[in-house]
């Protein structure tokens, strides 16, 4: 007699082939080596976006958009509804981790050079995820409607619409109009919960896809004779041990410094001082207070904004024009790139984070 | 003898001449401009001989311009000499002002003190605004001091002397055609209403130091009351009264303290209004009336608070307290709180204890059932105040803690609307009604004390519940390690 689940596989397997799928990640391996430990910030990301998903749809059931609504809808939900609070605080801080989490890991594909040839679509998708993450944050912010988010939004939309030409529009279209009212939460709202997943899991999907098509990949100095560990189950297992570790500081997190919801947003009241983006836009905003207000004719923070635009698109083409990684050569100059960019945005994050 | 006859004559002849050319020339040494005008018979002439500036030396042509030193007319008359006829318009200011403004004129040549800035106050002020013409400022110098018979202020026929002023302002001020052309909005009986106060009684009696229009708006920089360089601005108006009322020199006589102002400032409606600058808060005005005796609409003084303070004035009204103080001609209000130096009203106040002021008439009878009931009322009264803090203090502690607690917070509201409720029921003396608010508050500050106890204790149980989520995830944590340790073992051997 077979056991339960044994029957439940041959059940499923009799009708989709699933036994392909098996013999494809049975013959899956995952190279070791001193730099692996970095393979595990993809899935630390998946986990992360997992339960971003879920803690969301959770909070779908009982939040309302709207002036009039929103802030009273989170205040019910972390004040009335059971385990509503934990809900939410996870949700918040399990956006600030797979920030982290995604940042960790561009850097390492990016210091491995794990983003070469075949791997360019992958980078590119990982980027673009990225940025949607960035936007995610950014979006979400807002949909508590208190005072820090109205202000942070209001601050962050007006520096996009600092950028030349298509700024006012795109600010406009962020907004929702001129000022930011109910409609940019509306539009925020629409943009956090449809919009984006939707866009997102179209790269997810790709890069997943990719990432079992083409395998880990190797380092530059790796030989033939590299070791290896199988996918399933040894580093599946790893993975989830690493998830469940995770879990761990996500839990402690959440119940310790529960998400504060803060003040109700009014429109007609001062901003309040001091006030500042999330940490990931730090590095950022710190930035363009160091740039004098003009240079050459050029106003100093339209300056800033391209600067960044053009560093983000340099950075996310890299596959491209990393002649040296092509050519097979190991060259240090976008590993002194790399380390400047980690030491420019750690060091600025923290000086943003202190003044 | 004929030589001695015709030398004689010629003698005669000569004396006649000069004398007739003296007679002449003494005429025309005189101002010509009245020796014609008064010949004539016409009032400004007339006027004039009476006039400070007649007194002073100055002819009709000082200020109408003209050659008064001839007798022709065509000649003293002549535009070209200078003759500007009868001022109009903002020439006659100008008139005024050439010598009123200048120091070489009305000091040197006058000896005067009369200040030289009027006519720029003049046109500073609301009456120096442009008059519906358009063309010239509404009040022109001789408006209110006349043309041709001025008289020092202190004249008793001067229409800007002390006890004239009144009148002369409510010329213009009592006509209602007029004002509606420049300020609708602004009352016409201010003159009748003023008649009816204590300064517009003494005025009417000859007493030249009650006060009139001038000494509250000023004279010639009068600005509007919501001007506020305005001497009647709300913020203005205790030291604009203070200037008589305050000084015990000027008071002297008329029975009355001079330390009103010491008072207000140090009182509760003085800081909201001198220190905080709240305008809604009473000046002086406000209770006694602008030029009435008292604001519009209030019977006596002793009933003014109630204009502001309504709920309490309509309690007091229906309580015992308002026959037995009726009956004593006591006034309302100030009988317990004061008048110029009204402090905070605390619970203090309430109650049988040594300051509080039900005492002074209650106090002496503790069996009583007036004493019995003020004690029972302050009693309510701190119940609900203890219970408002217990339930702040648990909301604080829960706030401190990290747990939501914005509807308790939001409910403390609540507590503090039905103790600020109950110190305005205490004005009903009525125990039971007092009762029936105070329950209301008690009502409300245990919701929210079990509100806060319940965030306590959920903080706790999330602390708790923390622990065993750590725990199992760090368990399955640790055994799945075991399990790949055990897993790979197994691989490598094989």
């Amino acid at each position: 007699m077979k056991p339960v689940w044994k029957r439940l596989y041959d059940w499923v397997d009799e009708r989709v082939e699933l036994g392909g799928l098996v013999e494809f990640l049975g013959k899956k391996y995952v190279p070791v080596h001193r730099h692996s430990i970095w393979y595990y910030f993809g899935g630390v990301s998946l986990f992360l976006f997992i339960i971003q998903v879920t803690t969301g749809i959770l909070l779908l059931l009982y939040y309302k958009s709207g002036e009039e609504l929103a802030f009273e809808s989170v205040q019910f939900i972390t004040s009335k509804v059971q385990f509503g609070w934990l809900i939410r605080s996870v949700h918040s801080w399990a956006a600030n981790l797979f920030i982290l989490a995604a940042f960790i890991h561009m850097f390492s594909v990016y210091f491995t050079r794990a983003y070469r040839k075949p791997r360019e679509i992958t980078w590119i998708t990982g980027m673009l995820m990225f940025f949607l993450g960035l936007f995610f944050g950014f979006s979400g912010y807002l949909l508590p409607w208190n005072e820090l988010a109205f202000f942070a939004t209001k601050v962050g939309t007006d520096i996009a619409g600092a950028i030349p030409i298509i700024g006012k529009p795109v600010m406009i279209f962020l907004r929702g109009g001129e000022d930011v009212t109910g409609a940019t939460l509306s539009r925020m709202f629409g943009f956090h919960i449809a919009i984006l997943p939707g866009i997102f899991s179209v790269c997810l999907g790709i890069h997943l896809l990719l990432v079992q098509r083409q395998g880990m990949s190797e380092p530059e100095e790796s030989g033939k004779d590299m070791k290896t560990m199988p996918f399933f189950p040894n580093f599946l297992l790893r993975d989830l041990l690493l998830w469940l570790l995770v879990m761990n500081v996500l839990a402690i997190l959440a119940v310790i410094f529960p998400w504060e919801l803060g003040h109700k947003a009014d429109a007609f009241a001062s901003a309040p001082a001091g006030i500042k983006p999330e940490w990931y836009f730090l590095f950022m905003f710190q930035m363009l207070k160091y740039i004098p207000a003009k240079i050459l004719s050029i106003d100093g923070e339209v300056l800033g904004i391209l600067v960044f635009s053009a560093a983000g698109l340099l950075w996310t083409l890299v596959p491209f024009w990393d002649r040296e990684t092509k050519r097979g050569t190991r060259g240090r100059f976008l590993t002194y790139v790399g380390i400047a960019a980690v030491v420019c945005i750690i060091s600025l994050t923290i000086v943003g984070w202190l003044s | 003898m004929a030589v001695v006859r015709h030398r004689f004559l010629h003698f005669v002849l000569w004396v006649i001449v000069t004398s007739v050319s003296s007679l002449a020339s003494l005429a025309l040494a005189q101002d010509q401009c009245r020796t014609c005008h008064e010949g004539l018979g016409d009032t400004p002439s007339a006027l004039f001989k009476k006039d400070i500036h007649a007194e002073m030396g100055l002819s009709c042509a000082d200020c109408h311009g003209g050659n008064p030193k001839t007798e022709d007319m065509e000649e003293a008359m002549n535009k070209a000499a200078g003759y500007i006829g009868v001022p109009k318009g903002d020439g006659i200011s100008e008139v005024c002002a050439k010598c009123h403004s200048s120091a070489s004129i009305m000091v040197k040549k006058f000896n005067s003190v009369l200040p030289r800035n009027q006519a720029e106050l003049l046109s500073a002020s609301v009456h120096g605004k442009l008059s519906t013409t358009g063309r010239e400022a509404i009040v022109p110098c001789t408006k209110c001091h006349g043309a041709h018979g001025i008289v020092t202020k202190t004249n008793p026929a001067s229409p800007v002397n002390a006890l004239n002023l009144p009148k002369t302002c409510a010329k213009c001020h009592s006509a209602a055609g007029y004002m509606r052309t420049y300020n609708p909005a602004l009352p016409i009986d201010q003159l009748d209403k003023y008649r009816t106060s204590v300064h517009g009684k003494r005025n009417a009696s000859g007493d030249i130091k009650a006060a009139e229009c001038a000494n509250c708006h000023g004279s010639h920089g009068i600005l509007s009351a919501k001007d506020v360089r305005s001497s009647v601005y709300p913020t203005n108006i205790p030291a604009t009264c203070a200037a008589c009322h305050s000084n015990a020199e000027y008071m002297r006589g008329y029975g009355i303290p001079s330390d009103q102002l010491e008072k207000f400032t140090k009182s509760v409606h003085g800081i909201s209004l001198l220190e905080k600058k709240d305008l809604g808060a009473p000046a002086c005005n406000d209770c006694h009336g602008n030029h009435g005796a008292t604001p519009p609409g209030v019977e006596s003084i002793s009933k003014v608070c109630g204009t502001c303070h309504a709920l309490n004035a309509d309690l007091f009204s229906k309580s015992p307290h308002k026959k037995a103080f009726d009956q004593r001609k006591l006034p309302e209000c100030e009988s317990c709180h004061g008048h110029h130096d009204i402090l905070v009203a605390t619970d203090e106040l309430l109650g049988v204890s040594a300051n509080a002021v039900c005492s002074w008439c209650h106090g002496k009878k503790p069996e009583s059932k007036a004493y019995l009931a003020a004690k029972r009322m302050r009693e309510a009264i701190d119940s609900l105040g203890n219970s408002e803090r217990a339930a702040t203090m648990l909301v604080q502690e829960a706030e401190r803690m990290g747990t939501e607690i914005g509807e308790a917070k939001f409910k403390l509201r609540e507590v503090r609307q039905a103790r600020l409720e109950s110190r305005t029921m205490v004005h009903s003396f009525d125990d039971e009604q007092l009762q029936e608010v105070v329950e209301k508050g008690f009502k409300s500050a245990a919701a929210i004390s079990d509100g806060a106890r319940l965030a306590m204790e959920d903080y706790h149980f999330r602390r708790r519940g923390l622990g065993v989520a750590t725990l199992i995830i760090t368990v399955l944590a640790v055994s799945l390690y075991i399990y790949i340790r055990r897993l790979e073992r197994k691989q490598a051997k094989s």
